[in-house]
């Protein structure tokens, strides 16, 4: 390869984001986390009750994995070198040798089987990206967006991550960016994106965008009389570990959109609107927190728990929204 | 109208010493990183790590009392569900379900046991021998 790659690790708030943040600007085309972010509108919420993990139901606040690489592709009218592998062996093959060519590239992997990652930590979540910058040994060397400093993983350890099985499994995916982005037109990509984000969050699918905030916050009301005080402990804090530690933190996928807002008013967009949105979106993520606040203190004190009082934080978020959303849905 | 947003300093004994970072304003109002410590999110993974501890110490009664296999048992150690189980031993659930029974466990094949201990980096003696 001709161009040098200019690398440097940086945390990030999101793994796919943050991932498609530092390749893309690898690669020579700058972009941040926040602008990855929105203008793949990764925003969403989604509560499926019919589809159960350990039990309880999928909750996400962003959207599928994949969806941020798979979705930058389009909007930046790049080429992206997607692989994936049956064979390990040969999915180690050409990784090693693609660090070999100096290339830097994203894998998705499973948190569980990151030996670098804090035990309590490590569970079952396959679609963890981080990029791989180079080879020391036989260790590889990695750029993972949750951690402060780079770090290394044995190649054992990243080929079980990389080939766990389950929901979402990797499957040795492997990516990077064949040609980058030109003259794009990022008035109207942005305004594209936006829309569309606002569309899917005020979808009549019941279970998705505004509308499934609400619903989740029904079923949250009905666990007053559930007897199950397990159960009940486990589903609450399941709801903020889906919220807060998939990926970021604090309602931060709120805020994460909310800084993405106000950095596109650099691009010539109603800067009156995003402002209005921004403000609004982040008083959700806030209510977000204090939602998941008293999640955590009713799971405590589960004799004093007031299961209207939670769902009225997450209805409160929703209102921000949806109010957020109608306005940027006419940009 | 400025809405401010807070950023937590509180211990997370689950991160191991990490900090995570999250957006947030800087004084001029723009956006920023910022390393955050939440307690919140600590109590969160702590239940849903104890629930596997719970879960554990529950399936070692049933291994007792000749109800539960070992399987079942190691499933709950690699904080496995019965789906992310039967995907990594690559068998429909309802087999995987009946390999949870002591009872259908003492039946099977060495073969067939392998696979498992192969999933959980286990020997298949102590799997076999597990109680």
């Amino acid at each position: 390869m001709s161009q040098e790659l200019s690398f440097t690790h940086s945390q990030f708030a999101h793994c796919e984001s943050g991932v498609t943040s530092t390749l893309f600007s690898a690669y020579g085309f700058k972009i941040s986390e926040p602008m990855a972010f929105g203008i793949t509108s990764a925003l969403t919420f989604v509560y499926l009750p019919f589809v159960k993990v350990n039990n309880l139901p999928l909750i996400a606040y962003r959207s599928l994995p994949k969806s941020i690489i798979n979705t930058i592709s389009k909007v930046l009218h790049v080429t992206m070198e997607k692989r994936s592998y049956k064979d390990e062996h040969q999915a180690n093959e050409e990784l090693k040798s693609l660090t070999k060519e100096g290339k830097l590239v994203g894998l998705q992997t499973s948190v569980y089987y990151l030996p670098y990652f804090p035990k309590d930590m490590r569970f079952h979540f396959n679609a963890h990206n981080l990029l791989v910058y180079g080879m020391e040994g036989e260790e590889y060397l990695i750029s993972d967006p949750v951690f402060e400093e780079a770090v290394k993983c044995s190649q054992d350890g990243l080929t079980k991550a990389r080939f766990a099985k389950g929901v979402f499994a990797p499957k040795g995916f492997l990516y990077y960016p064949k040609t980058m982005p030109q003259s794009v037109d990022m008035h109207s990509a942005l305004k594209k994106a936006i829309v569309k984000n606002a569309k899917s969050m005020l979808t009549p699918f019941p279970f998705a965008g505004v509308k499934g905030m609400r619903r989740l916050a029904k079923k949250i009301e009905s666990l007053q009389t559930e007897t199950n005080t397990r159960y009940v402990k486990n589903y609450l804090t399941h709801i903020v570990r889906m919220q807060e530690e998939i990926g970021t933190g604090g309602g931060g996928f709120r805020f994460l959109y909310a800084a993405f807002l106000e950095e596109a008013k650099t691009y010539g967009l109603n800067a009156e609107v995003l402002t209005e949105a921004s403000e609004l979106i982040v008083k959700s993520g806030n209510t977000l927190r204090e939602f998941a606040l008293y999640c955590v203190e009713g799971s405590r004190k589960i004799e004093k728990l007031d299961t209207q009082k939670i769902a009225a934080k997450l209805v409160e978020a929703s209102e921000y929204e949806e109010k957020a959303f109608r306005v940027l849905k006419n940009l | 109208m400025k809405e401010i947003i807070e950023i937590p300093h509180e211990p997370n004994a689950t991160l191991d010493g990490i900090q995570k970072v999250m957006y947030a304003k800087n004084e001029q109002g723009e956006f920023e990183r910022y390393n955050y410590g939440s307690s919140v999110e600590e109590f969160a993974t702590q239940v849903a790590v104890e629930e596997y501890e719970t879960l554990k110490q529950e399936c070692l009664v049933r291994i007792k009392q000749g109800l539960s296999s070992p399987i079942e048992y190691f499933m709950y150690e690699n904080r496995m569900d019965l789906p992310t189980l039967a995907s990594a031993v690559g068998m429909f659930q309802w087999r995987v379900k009946r390999h949870l029974k002591m009872s259908v466990f003492q039946t099977m094949s060495d073969a067939l046991l392998l696979r498992y201990a192969d999933v959980f980096s286990l020997d298949l003696f102590y799997l076999k021998d597990f109680r």
